[in-house]
């Protein structure tokens, strides 16, 4: 490409190092490879000719990579032109990249604790590629270059963007947001205490992390020689059952306690000093103790914002925020992202709308599913606790087993499932806010989420037999998020229908207008459409493939 | 006038099509094809384990109800209109399905064609949006000249703007 031509020729003028450290770094890194293979090898094969052979062998190839990192660090250039980013990187096999600046979606600055300490810092810019690999890792530069780097791209892309004719932007609602936002030293809209991280910690569900704490426990405790707990085990066994089975008690509970703590330190060390600010059309998030994140996301990329309750968030009054975004994020999998990860429940509404803008999501009145969902998740639990229970019927029916205990099972589980279904319906719900789709379900980690009108892909209904039969249907909104959609499982038939048409209407608005308030409205429809409106009776509903 | 009637009003209601009615011929060849693999199947375990080697006729009578009822239904529930804003697509026998994407969400358009499809004189459209399940949104089983024509109007009313 002869644009690519001309950039090398740039570079070959005007292209700068990455910082004199990044050679430290590479060294570091090639004896941390090579230190494993160097000890297993050395202490596997005990004294000998071979065991001798292995330093050696490791030197040999560490010196090539050393040297290697060097070429790679004394040919590698980058460059800031114009609205481009150039590289240049390779030893054997060149590479020069361009990448436009209009197309930067992401610019994040990582410091690991060894780089805080050096005044040095990762720089990853990625574009709208769905590669996993961000697209210019400057690995490292000074801490004050990369600073000035990334403001400078960041920058320059946003005067790109608004140097593109307005009409031009797919995204004209998010601009102007961006637009009203936008003020000099904007405050941050999130900024979290080491308290507000404890608790984060304190009240994270993380369940793999507690059983990882008591795997790691009951290995350490096996490979303590004549340890206390087998003595003081013993000794309980010595005097009587009872004090075993309270010894067992306690020991879970420390388990249990130690998980605790390992979350609550977990929690600390990723997310301490978490700021977030929203400023001309981005959002920045800072966070982390050992390593510094320091990221941005444009607002154009937001896809829906997820509110997850946990069940004992939600009775402590807080929830975590979620973003979902298009394509990946650097480190992040599957398009979603912690946006706050912990907040009390009456700043939702304010966090939403500074992402958002217009959405007035504490407002949002939430219409129920059809009741008759009840009835579908009673079915579905006893058909579960049927196949669950089958065995041990037909073992007591063939007289393998004795089964006498099996009624007070019963009594107490039959009630139990329907309770469930209970809560799962009162906890499932949907909102028309203005331009916006809302769908919330769950119980023990209730999720609400948050769609703009905007961002509608595609929208499906879809019907099992069992959900025919009952008259139910499922609503599934898509967007371009990465992996999970929102959905709303077991409207009314006529509702789900009625939920098509209004959302094509609203999804459509919502693209050429140009005021994204207006996104509810109908062409020249002068009916107000209805929001948060339980299901409509009395609507002849044709059964969905048939029209 | 209600929401509802003004997206129902008649200017929209653009008439709903079946797919080619050899269709049901396609489906029914693939699905011969895989329940004929299936029968056979039955005579690795007949050969290595000595497994009876009547086994193979609930298969084959699973194939042949099959092959005769399932293309049939599923063609019966399948329907497609182009709308004003929008394309539908209607279909599953047992599951029902109904997607709708926006003109202004696709990002491009195909037409797909297997050998069998080849042979029948078939072709399929695809509708790929930047969403996540509904990515894909396909139309089987078209006559050629057809899907080249429903490709290039749904290419042709997508316009040009970013769909992200």
């Amino acid at each position: 490409m002869p644009s690519e031509a001309a950039a090398a020729e740039r570079l070959d003028e005007h292209g700068r190092r990455l910082h004199p450290l990044t050679l430290g770094f590479a060294a570091v890194g090639i004896a941390r490879q090579m230190i494993w293979p160097a000890l297993v090898g050395g202490f596997g094969l005990g004294d000998g000719e071979i065991a001798r052979m292995v330093p050696i062998v490791v030197i040999v190839l560490a010196v090539p990579a050393l040297l290697g990192a060097a070429a790679k660090y004394a040919l590698y250039r980058w460059r800031l032109d114009g609205d481009e980013l150039l590289l240049r990187s390779g030893v054997l096999n060149r590479q020069n990249r361009v990448i436009p600046l209009a197309r930067v979606q992401n610019v994040e600055v990582r410091q690991s604790l060894a780089q805080r300490l050096t005044g040095v810092a990762e720089l990853r810019v990625e574009t709208a590629g769905t590669g996993l690999q961000a697209e210019a890792v400057l690995s490292v530069l000074g801490i004050g270059e990369a600073q000035t780097l990334r403001g400078e791209l960041l920058a320059r892309r946003r005067a790109h963007a608004s140097a593109a004719a307005p009409a031009a932007d797919a995204d004209g609602a998010e601009t102007v947001v961006a637009d009203a936002v936008h003020r000099p030293a904007a405050p941050p809209l999130a900024r979290l205490s080491t308290w507000d991280v404890l608790l984060a910690g304190a009240t994270a569900n993380e369940a793999g992390v507690i059983a990882a704490a008591l795997a790691g426990l009951l290995q350490f405790a096996d490979d303590l020689p004549g340890g206390v707990v087998q003595a003081a085990a013993d000794a309980a066994i010595e005097r009587m059952e009872g004090a075993v089975v309270l010894l067992g008690a306690v020991a879970v509970v420390l388990f249990l306690l130690l998980g605790w703590m390992i979350s609550i330190a977990g929690a600390v060390v990723r997310y301490h000093g978490f700021t977030l600010a929203v400023d001309g059309g981005e959002m920045r998030k800072r966070y982390g103790l050992l390593t510094v994140h320091e990221a941005s996301v444009p607002l154009q990329r937001v896809q829906a914002i997820r509110v997850e309750e946990t069940f004992l968030r939600r009775w402590l009054g807080l929830a975590s925020l979620m973003i979902e975004t298009a394509g990946g994020s650097p480190g992040q999998a599957g398009g979603a992202e912690a946006f706050v990860p912990i907040a009390r429940r009456r700043d939702v509404g304010r966090l939403v709308r500074g992402i958002f803008g217009e959405a007035d999501v504490d407002a949002a009145e939430f219409a129920r599913v059809h009741p008759r969902a009840e009835r579908r998740m009673v079915r579905r639990y006893l058909a579960w606790f049927l196949v669950l229970w089958a065995p041990f019927w037909v073992a007591r029916w063939l007289q393998i087993q004795p089964g006498g205990m099996l009624a007070p099972y019963v009594a107490v589980f039959l009630p139990l499932l329907w309770v469930m279904a209970r809560w799962q319906y009162q906890n499932r719900g949907w909102a028309l806010p203005p331009g916006y789709v809302m769908a919330r379900s769950g119980v023990m980690n209730r999720i609400t989420w948050i769609v703009p009108d905007r961002k509608l892909q595609t929208l499906h209904v879809r019907e099992t037999m069992f959900q025919r039969r009952l008259g139910l249907s499922t609503l599934v909104v898509d967007t371009a998020a990465g992996g999970r959609q929102a959905s709303v499982v077991d409207l009314a038939h006529s509702t789900a229908r009625r939920l098509l048409e209004e959302l094509t209407v609203r999804a459509r608005g919502a693209r050429p207008a140009a005021r994204p308030n207006d996104a509810d409205q109908v062409p020249a429809g002068d009916a107000p459409p209805a929001p948060d409106q339980a299901p409509a009776p009395g609507r002849a509903n044709p059964p969905l493939g048939q029209p | 006038m209600s929401l509802l009637d003004e997206v129902q009003a008649p200017p929209r209601q653009a008439s709903v099509h079946r797919l080619d009615p050899r269709t049901v011929t396609l489906w029914r060849l693939t699905s011969a094809l895989w329940w004929t693999f299936w029968t056979l199947s039955m005579l690795i375990p007949w050969a290595v384990w000595d497994w009876p080697l009547w086994l193979m006729a609930p298969i084959a009578a699973l194939g042949v109800a099959w092959t005769a009822y399932v293309p049939a239904a599923q063609y019966r529930h399948f329907t497609w209109q182009v709308r004003e804003v929008d394309v539908r697509v209607m279909h599953g026998w047992l599951t029902r399905h109904v997607t709708v994407v926006l003109h202004s969400r696709i990002q491009h358009v195909d037409t797909r064609q297997g050998p069998i499809e080849r042979a029948l004189g078939l072709a399929g459209v695809v509708i790929y949006t930047a969403g996540t399940v509904g990515a894909m949104v396909g139309i089987p089983g078209l006559a050629e000249r057809e899907a080249e024509a429903l490709r290039d109007r749904l290419a042709h009313l997508s316009g040009t703007d970013d769909a992200l």
